[in-house]
């Protein structure tokens, strides 16, 4: 039972995205959308943290929220657009919104 | 697939952009919506009152819009709306207000109907935050 996780707040502002990373699944995957986006800052913490995450965890990023911020993704993430986030929550059994 | 998607922030908040612009995605892809849900500061996307700056995205209208198009079932939580001062007529007259902000084609309903909405679907997808 994998599931979605998405993640909307900065992780600069609170500790959503590192509870998150701590109770992870092994299947799971992280979709960044929003101030979330700027856990793929270069040169970060929580860049490194995200890539210290075991390969089977799939990471996401929206790519409206990364163009407004005029961020570009690393190769780690993968970017998708609103009918890739409608595909991608159709994959993972449940969809776990950090509000 | 089945989707149920609940809205809990303020209608000028990016969340409430994103979950406007999956649902729109999520029809547009040949899935059902079971029903939209509109809680907490989500409420007042469904207000008619909303006056949305000339150059920005009025979103209260997109929604509405979008909904009445759709005939989609969209309930806005009576107990969040009436704190936050969205009546429909019914609950103005209860409640002796001067004025109703909330007509067709929301409805004031109770959390249950977001429970029974994530019963029924497939994926319940919330939207908050930034």
């Amino acid at each position: 039972m994998a599931t979605l996780h998405m993640l909307s707040h900065s992780p600069f502002a609170d500790s959503r995205l590192a509870s998150c990373l701590r109770l992870l699944g092994a299947a799971d995957a992280i979709l960044l959308s929003g101030d979330a986006v700027y856990a793929l800052q270069p040169g970060t913490a929580n860049l490194q943290a995200l890539q210290l995450m075991p390969a089977s965890v799939a990471l996401y990023a929206l790519d409206e929220d990364l163009t407004a911020r005029g961020m570009q993704a690393p190769e780690r993430a993968q970017v998708v657009d609103y009918p890739g986030f409608v595909e991608l929550c159709t994959r993972y059994a449940k969809v776990n919104s950090w509000l | 697939m089945k989707f149920a998607i609940a809205l809990f922030a303020a209608p000028h908040l990016p969340a409430s952009r994103r979950a406007l612009r999956f649902a729109q995605a999520t029809l547009a892809g040949g899935h059902e919506i079971v029903r939209l849900f509109f809680y907490q500061d989500g409420v007042h996307s469904a207000a008619s009152n909303v006056v949305s700056p000339q150059d920005e995205l009025d979103l209260p209208m997109e929604w509405r819009e979008f909904v009445s198009t759709n005939g989609l079932d969209a309930v806005v939580c009576i107990a969040a709306a009436l704190r936050r001062g969205v009546l429909n007529t019914e609950e103005a007259q209860r409640y002796a207000r001067p004025a109703a902000n909330l007509g067709a084609p929301w409805e004031l309903s109770g959390l249950g109907q977001l429970h029974e909405a994530a019963q029924q679907a497939d994926r319940l997808i919330c939207f908050g935050g930034q």
